[in-house]
C-alpha cells in the first residue's frame, strides 16, 4: 500500500491531536524531479508503505524511529541500487502538556501563553474561587484538587511540563514530594519562589529523603532571567524557558550552522541548589 | 500560523478539489530563517499558508510550486540564501535550504 502526501498529512494531524505518535519518512526526489515515496513509522513499531526497495525501507524505519525518539526532523543519505538517496523523516507527536499548579496571578497569563504556544494546558487549584474556567482561555482545562494528592486526576507523562506557582512553600513541598516519587519523571518541573522559600522547600524535601540528584532537576528560580516583575512578565520569562527547552533538541539536531546556544538550564539549576544548600564537605 | 495549520489547509484544499503545492524544508546548512520540518502551502486560489522564512528564499519556492502543480511532479529546490549583504537582496541570511516542493492533487469528496 502506498502512502500519499494526504495520508501522511492525515496521520500527522491525528498524532498532533493526541493520537498515536507517527514519523513520516520520505524518499526525496532530486532537483530533476520525481515522486516522493513515503512510509509511516509508528511508536508501536507498525510500518505502512514502502520506499520502493528493501534496503531503503530498513534505513527509513531506523530514521523514523530516531525521529520519534528525539522529535523534530532529520535526514540521511543512503546508497541503494547503485545510487544515492536522500531520506527525510519528521516526527509528529501528541501535544505537550503544560500543568500549572496554583490558579493565581501568574497562572492567568501563563495559561494564555501556553495555549498560544501549542501546549495542552491544565490549571489546578484547591480554591473554588480561583479554579474557575472563566478566568482562563477556553482551550485550557481548569480543575479543583486537594494538595494532599494534587495530581490524582491528571496524567503525568514524559511530555508534561509542571509549573508550581502555588501560594505557599508548603504546597510546593506537597507537589514536589509527589512528583519526586512519580513513576514517570515529567519533562520539566519549575517552581516559583524567592530564594528563601525555594531553599525551605528543598531543605524539607532533602530531609524527607528525596535524592539530591532528583531535586536538582527542578528549575528554581523559574524562567529565563529577563528582569521580569509583573505576573505577565514572569509568565513570558517562563514561556521563554519552555521554548528554550523545546527547541534545544532541534538545535542539536541541526547539521551545523549558526545555531543558537542550546538549552542548558539543568546546569544552572544544579548550581542554584548547591548555592542554596551546599553539600556537607566530605571528611576522610 | 504553525505547521498544524498548514497540514489542516492541505486536507481542506484536497477536499475542496483544489490542486496545491506543499513545500517542506528538509535540510538546512548555515543560517536559515526556519529549520527542517517547516512547511508552507502554496494554494493558487487562496495564497500562501504558513511560512518557510518569508522574503529569505520563499520566492524561489513559489516559482517552483507553479511548475510542480503544472507538471504534477515533486522536486527538491535548493534555496541559496547567500547573496552579498550589499546587494540589498532579501536572500542574505547566509545559509542553504533544501525544500521539497510537491503537488497535492485535489480529489473528489469521499
Amino acid at each position: 500500500m502506498s502512502v500519499t502526501v494526504l495520508d501522511a498529512a492525515a496521520a500527522a494531524l491525528e498524532a498532533r491531536r493526541g493520537g498515536p505518535a507517527v514519523a513520516v519518512v520520505a524518499r526525496i526526489p532530486g532537483e530533476e524531479g520525481g515522486p516522493a515515496a513515503r512510509i509511516l513509522v509508528r511508536e508501536d513499531g507498525t510500518v505502512t508503505g514502502t520506499l520502493g526497495d528493501g534496503e531503503l525501507d530498513a534505513a527509513g524505519v531506523a530514521l523514523g524511529r530516531a525521529a520519534l525518539e528525539h522529535g523534530g526532523a532529520r535526514t540521511v543519505t543512503v546508497q541503494a541500487g547503485g545510487r544515492e538517496h536522500l531520506l527525510y523523516a519528521e516526527a509528529h507527536l501528541p501535544p505537550e502538556e503544560l500543568l500549572i499548579v496554583g490558579a493565581g496571578h501568574i497562572a492567568v497569563p501563563l495559561a494564555r501563553l501556553g495555549v498560544m504556544l501549542g501546549y495542552r494546558v491544565t490549571v489546578l487549584d484547591d480554591r473554588e474561587e480561583f479554579a474557575t474556567p472563566d478566568r482562563f482561555p477556553a482551550e485550557a482545562t481548569v480543575r479543583r484538587m486537594d494538595f494532599s494528592d494534587p495530581f490524582r486526576d491528571v496524567p503525568l507523562g514524559r511530555r508534561t511540563h509542571v509549573l508550581l506557582v502555588t501560594r505557599a512553600h508548603k504546597y510546593d513541598y506537597d507537589c514536589l514530594y509527589r512528583l519526586m516519587h512519580a513513576d514517570v519523571q515529567p519533562r520539566y518541573i519549575g517552581m516559583i519562589g524567592s530564594r528563601r522559600r525555594v531553599r525551605a522547600a528543598f531543605q524539607a524535601l532533602l530531609d524527607a529523603g528525596v535524592a539530591r540528584e532528583r531535586l536538582a532537576s527542578v528549575r528554581a528560580p523559574v524562567g529565563l532571567d529577563i528582569g521580569a516583575e509583573t505576573p505577565e512578565e514572569i509568565a513570558v520569562s517562563i514561556a521563554a524557558e519552555l521554548i528554550q527547552l523545546r527547541r534545544g533538541d532541534a538545535v542539536h539536531a541541526r547539521e551545523d550552522g549558526d545555531a543558537i546556544p542550546a538549552a542548558r538550564p539543568l546546569h544552572r539549576v544544579e548550581r542554584v541548589l548547591d548555592r542554596l544548600l551546599p553539600q556537607e564537605p566530605r571528611h576522610g | 500560523m504553525d505547521d498544524t495549520g498548514v497540514l489542516n489547509a492541505v486536507l481542506e484544499a484536497a477536499r475542496a478539489g483544489r490542486t496545491v503545492a506543499l513545500a517542506t524544508v528538509v535540510r538546512t546548512r548555515g543560517s536559515t530563517p526556519r529549520h527542517a520540518g517547516s512547511k508552507m502551502l502554496i494554494d493558487p486560489e487562496v495564497g500562501l499558508i504558513g511560512t518557510i522564512g518569508g522574503g529569505c528564499g520563499e520566492a524561489d519556492v513559489i516559482d517552483a510550486a507553479r511548475s510542480v502543480i503544472e507538471t504534477g511532479s515533486a522536486r527538491l529546490v535548493k534555496v541559496m540564501l547567500t547573496d552579498p549583504v550589499d546587494s540589498w537582496s532579501p536572500a542574505v541570511c547566509g545559509g542553504v535550504m533544501e525544500v521539497l516542493v510537491e503537488p497535492v492533487p485535489g480529489k473528489a469528496v469521499v
